[in-house]
């Protein structure tokens, strides 16, 4: 768009915008509003469709849709408001998109929020000339577990089907047929399936996609939408929690710009059943003498806590999950550090704060001219939005490379560095390497490491933060402090706890812990808790208590147990981050934080991560015939989406991908079987040759690959005669 | 007066299929000429010879050329739309069939004027004997070395009506679905693959190489001053002869039907004429006196349009022609505006309403107003094709209409030359899974 | 052998790199060897155009002569629109549905000859046109269909 200024008057209201800007936009600078159903600035280009946005322009014998016209100096419109013509179009269009629209209002999920309700109740006919049979259809149709379609309400606008060609670039959700008998559709009726399918539900401006979840669970006099940020990956996408009589109910975006553009992935929208699973702990576990675990009141547990706790002061080690907020990790290590004189945590991975001199917001991606995307993991699988944002790049001219050798990347001017490897030391590398390129302080470039946990950069600061000692090493375990449910799901996790004297386990499920704890102190979820995190451009954000969980909040019982050890810990969010702050985030307060918070610079985070060494990029140099093995963790998997019945669905299926090269010099094509094996152990899969691969990886979900990773030798599988 | 040929010239006396015989009548001198010259200079030549465009929209040729912007620096793309589907029209067929040279030949001369290199031809599914005719004549063409750097693809339509609207043809040819695209941007600036492109109809194209041959001065004096040269016009209904007539532009009408055509079959009396292909208004007995042109059927309220005449005869009942015209474009509606999608499927209903008997007065109006609603609020024409004709009918036969109500159904009984007449939206329509939507 | 698979390459190397518009061709030709665009036939032209099964159907389905559901070994398309119509293309498929035994839509419970109405074909001054297999006949009567039926039994 260009940055001159035109004038244009919308009915009779003179405003000055960018040349090239849309009618839409341009009325709403003049406080006019021009109703639109399939207009969607997200969705690329208008399509002008459903004609609900027709207005008079001077000089021009027909009336033009808004959303498809862009302003020119001295252009004159008028919109229905001050037009008999346009508003004439309106009532037309308004008055054919209910001519086959059923009036089931008073049963559809939608009523109450919906634009084609609202509009026809402000702009509509009173009543409808429509006496004829209306369009029917079967419904509703299920398009996945997640997602019901009812076409009889569809007004075929066209939001949910320019999302999959053109944002998810899925290609899944499609129009069939032609004229009235046009429909959405997805192939063979197979589900709808990837990382981002849920947002068509809220794209759709009528009730014709809904989540399946939602169905009759709440009207919109009934609920609140609670801001806060999604605490399942390190994007943190800002997200509204529907919430009705304590419960929630829903997952909306709620559009940060920078961040997630009002997108979310299927995962963040649908796993809040989690939060009423059926192993959900509300009251600690205990383990009794030849009872097992058993259920004891707060008061028992914290008493064998604290007793544990002096029972192995000095020898304590804790395993963070990443998950837990800024305040908890850092009033936990506060209890442990200070009280007990227990220095040693472990992280799932570390996250150098070298990246911090290359932050940018993540949607700065879409300027890019380069993108390099590093590591074999697939983006969608890590940190899903950040595939929208490289996809975003690529319809905008980016190259997307995965060399940064690559001579293109050397002549771009705006270069992004993404690291998409399995665990380790991923971020440190992907900073050295934005070091050697140069991107520092080059406008539009920047580095981005993808984590594998939503707070790890948070959780790190707040461990080292909380203390200013530093403990020598241990000869043995007396407790181990396993904290979060991925810590608990962790198998080196339960390795660890069978060297230890004895283990506390923090989790959401007694599923996790059954066999192998002392005592499970139950933990809250991130829908539950007050809170900052710190997603993975570094940005610091507002976590809000959505609903009241079933027990009490950590900081609580945290709070309490720090007391009896003479350690000061506050037991609100607020106290806690204002000590945090002080040392790690410039004093910043609470509430400063903000509800689309911006990304901030600080400084004093840098100073507690250690520079390290570069490590080789690539490793050594690979054999032709040599191929590596990357188990990924896949989004769909996960304590809380292990039970969410219907997003099974969504689970990787076992396969194995290989690049065409590696395929070929086998004689190995999709569907063949394939045994991988490495040291003696080996699995056998389905093969599916992905073109996208690089030659010499090969890939697969982590719960597939039977804990075969590296370099690995490949083979076509014998054929087995049944 | 008699026929003039100028497209289908010599396809009488020789197969102009075969570029030897084209080139014995001159073909392909028209492609040296126009060489030999600038574009800026070819262009000014189109635009002197005010050639407007066969299609229906009857835009000038050379001002159209003039508009693409040639100094972008992607490829500039010509486009013809060979995607002749308009009921009544099958003039752009015979072309292909008869003289696909001269097609060709045009498509070099016009490639030249915007300097494009990339042509593609669109020609309709259904056409597959021309299709075989047409890329036979490019390939011996393209062998002769006619081309130079250009290169022609015939690419073939699968069967949807819409693609002969420009934007849908576009959309198509890129792989999509044929739906039409918002304008502005036009073509000229982002067209073909977002790339500068002229998108000609194939009479228009193929009457090129008369220009060079005459010069723009000549060609302009031929026809009538506002549309120079010659039309073929397809007449077909009710007529004695009907076919392909290559005349003059500012023919009577009356000349057309009677001379040519032979006059009405089996001595009826003429009813209608629907004269440029089932989308526009007909015309009752006592207007066919006008000069076949588009300012003179423009001044009548209609328009020439795929200049193809549909005659009817008075065995047809108005209501009947107007649910089958309808059904017709509501089954080719390509279902992405909600007027053209919702309105075409009403206006069937109220017309069947209308002819079963069960209609009141009231939806006479009804009819009307849905019509309106239609008009000037589609993003493409296609909406509109389906309410001209409908309400020319209900207008000029109004009486007829009325009768329907009046007495409880069709005033014809069963001997309507319609009656009975089934569309292919009669037949089951196919949707996901193979359930039936339950139209 | 060609394969389907890098005959969908040939045809997409007719067209600027990145684009789509081989669908079309590629459906025909998928089309051609399955008889119908049965799921496997989207799948494989999917594949070999690397876009999804869904967006070949997508397209199929909006397009009147790719088929989404078996069609029989001769097809015969009778032209029921405006200019055939009002010369008699009713009565020539009515002729067509009683020599056959089917209405039209339908295809005959041996899969030999799937009959149905289209609209117009563009030889609107040759009514009543029918597409035989996809070869126009033109000027057909009622008397003239069973010679043309009888013209599919003594070919392939």
């Amino acid at each position: 768009m260009s940055t001159e200024l035109v004038r244009v008057t919308i009915d009779e209201r003179d405003v000055h915008v960018p040349k090239g800007t849309g009618i839409v936009e341009t009325a709403l600078a003049a406080g006019v509003e021009i109703p639109v159903f399939c207009y969607e600035p997200r969705l690329g280009a208008p399509v002008g469709a459903c004609r609900m946005c027709l207005v008079e322009v001077e000089g021009m014998p027909k009336l033009q849709t808004g959303c498809t016209l862009t302003a020119q100096d001295g252009m004159v419109v008028k919109t229905a408001r001050t037009s008999e013509k346009a508003a004439g179009g309106e009532r037309a269009t308004l008055e054919f998109i209910l001519v086959n629209h059923p009036l089931d209002c008073p049963v559809c999920d939608k009523g109450g929020e919906c634009p084609l309700q609202d509009l026809t109740f402000r702009y509509g006919p009173g009543n409808t000339r429509m006496s004829f049979d209306k369009l029917t259809f079967e419904k509703p149709i299920p398009i996945s577990p997640t997602i019901s379609l009812d076409r009889e309400r569809c007004i075929l606008c066209y939001r949910c089907t320019r999302f999959s060609e053109s944002v998810s670039e899925d290609g899944q959700l499609v129009a069939a047929n032609r004229g009235a008998l046009s429909v959405i559709t997805t192939f063979e009726d197979l589900p709808y399936t990837g990382a981002f399918t849920g947002n068509v539900t809220e794209l759709c401006p009528v009730g014709a996609l809904l989540p399946t979840q939602y169905r009759f669970e709440g009207r919109p006099w009934e609920i609140v939408e609670v801001p806060t940020v999604c605490g399942l990956c390190p994007v943190g996408c800002n997200i509204h929690a529907t919430v009705r009589e304590g419960k929630v109910k829903r997952i909306l975006s709620r559009n940060h710009p920078e961040i997630d553009e009002g997108w979310i992935c299927d995962k963040g929208r649908f796993a809040y059943t989690h939060l009423r699973a059926e192993d959900r702990l509300a009251q600690p576990l205990q383990r009794l003498r030849r009872h097992g675990l058993e259920q004891v009141s707060w008061e028992q547990a914290i008493d064998e806590a604290e007793r544990l706790f002096r029972a192995a002061r000095g020898r304590i080690v804790t395993v963070l999950s990443g998950s837990e907020t800024v305040e908890q990790a850092y009033a936990l290590g506060k209890l442990l550090r200070v009280g007990l004189d227990s220095h040693q945590a472990t992280l799932p991975e570390e996250i150098s704060g070298g990246l911090d001199a290359y932050r940018l917001p993540l949607s700065s991606i879409r300027s890019a001219d380069v993108v390099v995307v590093l590591g074999d993991v697939p983006v969608a699988e890590r940190a899903p939005v950040v595939d929208l944002w490289i996809r975003s790049a690529r319809r905008n001219g980016a190259r997307i490379l995965d060399d940064a050798n690559d001579p293109a990347v050397a002549e771009a001017e705006r270069v992004v560095l993404i690291w998409s490897g399995p665990g380790g030391r991923g971020s440190t590398t992907v900073a050295k390497l934005a070091e050697k390129l140069g991107l520092a302080e080059r406008e539009g470039c920047g580095a981005f490491y993808l984590p594998e946990t939503p707070n790890g950069r948070g959780v790190a600061d707040a461990w080292a933060a909380c203390c200013d000692e530093e403990g020598g090493p241990i000869d043995s375990i007396g407790l181990l402090v396993v904290s979060g449910d991925e810590a608990a799901a962790d198998e080196n996790v339960r390795a660890l706890a069978e060297q230890a004297e004895a283990t506390i386990v923090l989790s959401m499920f007694g599923g996790l812990s059954a066999g192998w704890a002392d005592l499970v102190l139950p933990g809250t979820s991130y829908l539950e808790r007050d809170g900052t995190f710190v997603n993975l451009e570094g940005r610091l954000q507002r976590l809000r208590r959505t609903v009241t969980p079933p027990c009490p909040d950590e900081l609580e019982w945290i709070a309490e147990l720090a007391a009896r050890f003479d350690v000061d810990v506050a037991p609100y969010a607020a106290a806690v981050f204002a000590e945090v702050s002080e040392r790690v985030y410039g004093g910043l307060a609470f509430g400063e934080v903000g509800e689309r918070a911006p990304l901030r610079g600080y400084p004093e985070a840098q100073e507690h991560v250690a520079r390290e060494a570069l490590p080789e990029p690539r490793g050594k140099p690979r054999r032709r015939s040599e191929v590596r093995l990357v188990a990924y963790k896949p989004l769909f998997s996960g304590a809380a989406v292990e039970r969410v019945t219907e997003l099974q669905f969504q689970r990787p299926q076992p396969e194995l991908e290989l690049s065409p090269e590696d395929a070929q010099r086998r004689k190995i094509a999709t569907g063949d079987l394939v045994t991988v094996g490495s040291n003696g152990s080996a699995i056998t899969l389905p093969a599916r040759v992905n073109r996208h691969l690089r030659a010499g990886i090969a890939r697969v979900a982590l719960e597939h690959a039977n804990g075969l990773q590296g370099i690995v030798e490949l083979a076509k599988a014998e054929e087995v005669t049944a | 007066m008699a026929e003039h040929k100028v497209l289908l010239a010599g396809t009488d006396e020789r197969d102009l299929t075969q570029l030897a015989e084209y080139r014995a009548i001159g073909g392909y001198r028209g492609v040296d000429k126009a060489r030999a010259m600038t574009p800026d200079a070819l262009i000014e030549e189109l635009q002197q010879a005010n050639l407007r465009g066969r299609g229906g929209a009857g835009f000038p040729m050379g001002r159209k050329a003039s508009l693409i912007d040639r100094k972008s620096p992607k490829p500039k793309y010509l486009v013809v739309n060979a995607d002749e589907s308009e009921p009544g029209a099958f003039k752009d067929r015979e072309v292909m069939a008869k003289a696909p040279h001269r097609l060709i030949e045009g498509c070099l001369i016009a490639a030249h004027a915007i300097e494009s290199t990339d042509v593609f031809i669109y020609i309709r599914g259904e056409y597959l004997a021309e299709y075989e005719i047409l890329a036979a004549a490019v390939e011996e063409a393209r062998e002769a070395g006619l081309f130079g750097d250009v290169r022609i693809t015939v690419h073939r339509g699968a069967g949807a009506y819409i693609c002969g609207e420009e934007t849908a043809l576009l959309e198509s040819l890129e792989g999509k679905r044929g739906q039409p695209r918002p304008r502005p941007p036009f073509p000229p600036i982002q067209g073909l693959y977002m790339a500068p492109t002229q998108i000609n109809n194939v009479c228009t194209i193929a009457t090129v190489p008369a220009i060079l041959e005459l010069g723009a001065e000549e060609f302009a004096k031929t026809g009538v001053p506002s549309s120079p040269g010659t039309a073929i016009f397809s007449i077909s209904g009710n007529v004695v002869q009907p076919g392909n007539y290559e005349l003059d532009l500012g023919t009577p009408m009356r000349e057309l039907i009677y001379e040519h055509a032979g006059g009405i079959a089996g001595g009826r009396e003429l009813k209608a004429v629907i004269p440029g292909g089932s989308s526009v208004p007909a015309l009752t007995p006592d207007q066919i006196d006008v000069p076949l042109d588009y300012d003179s059927l423009g001044a009548i309220g209609t328009f020439f349009g795929a200049a193809s005449l549909i005659v009817v005869d008075d065995r047809c009942c108005m209501v009947q022609l107007a649910i089958r015209s309808t059904k017709f474009y509501a089954h080719e509606s390509c279902g992405k505006c909600t007027p053209c999608r919702v309105g075409t499927r009403w206006m069937v209903q109220i017309l069947e309403s209308i002819e079963n008997g069960t209609a009141t007065h009231a939806d006479l109006e009804l009819l009307d107003s849905v019509g309106d609603n239609i008009l000037g609020k589609v993003l493409c024409a296609l909406g509109e094709f389906a309410v001209y004709p409908v309400a020319s009918y209900l207008h000029k036969w109004r009486d007829e209409f009325v009768a329907h109500i009046e007495q409880g159904g069709c005033p014809f009984g069963n001997s309507s030359s319609l009656d009975g007449i089934l569309a292919p939206s009669d037949m089951h329509a196919h949707t996901p899974a193979g359930e039936e939507a339950l139209v | 052998m060609t394969t389907f698979y890098d005959e969908v390459q040939e045809l997409r190397a007719r067209y600027p790199e990145g684009s789509r518009s081989a669908v079309l061709p590629a459906l025909r030709l998928a089309q051609e060897r399955h008889g119908w665009l049965s799921r496997e036939a989207l799948e494989e032209t999917a594949d070999a155009l690397e876009v999804t099964p869904a967006f070949c159907y997508s397209i199929a389905t909006f397009y009147d002569m790719l088929h989404l559901e078996p069609v029989g070994r001769h097809t015969i398309d009778v032209c029921t629109n405006l200019p055939c119509a009002l010369c008699g293309a009713q009565e020539v498929v009515e002729a067509f549905e009683s020599e056959l035994g089917i209405r039209a839509g339908e295809t005959t419970p041996d899969g030999e000859v799937t009959l149905r109405a289209v609209e117009c074909l563009g030889g609107c001054g040759y009514a009543t046109v029918v597409a035989v297999n996809d070869r126009y006949r033109q000027h057909v009567r009622p008397e003239t269909v069973p010679e043309i039926l009888g013209e599919l039994d003594g070919g392939t």
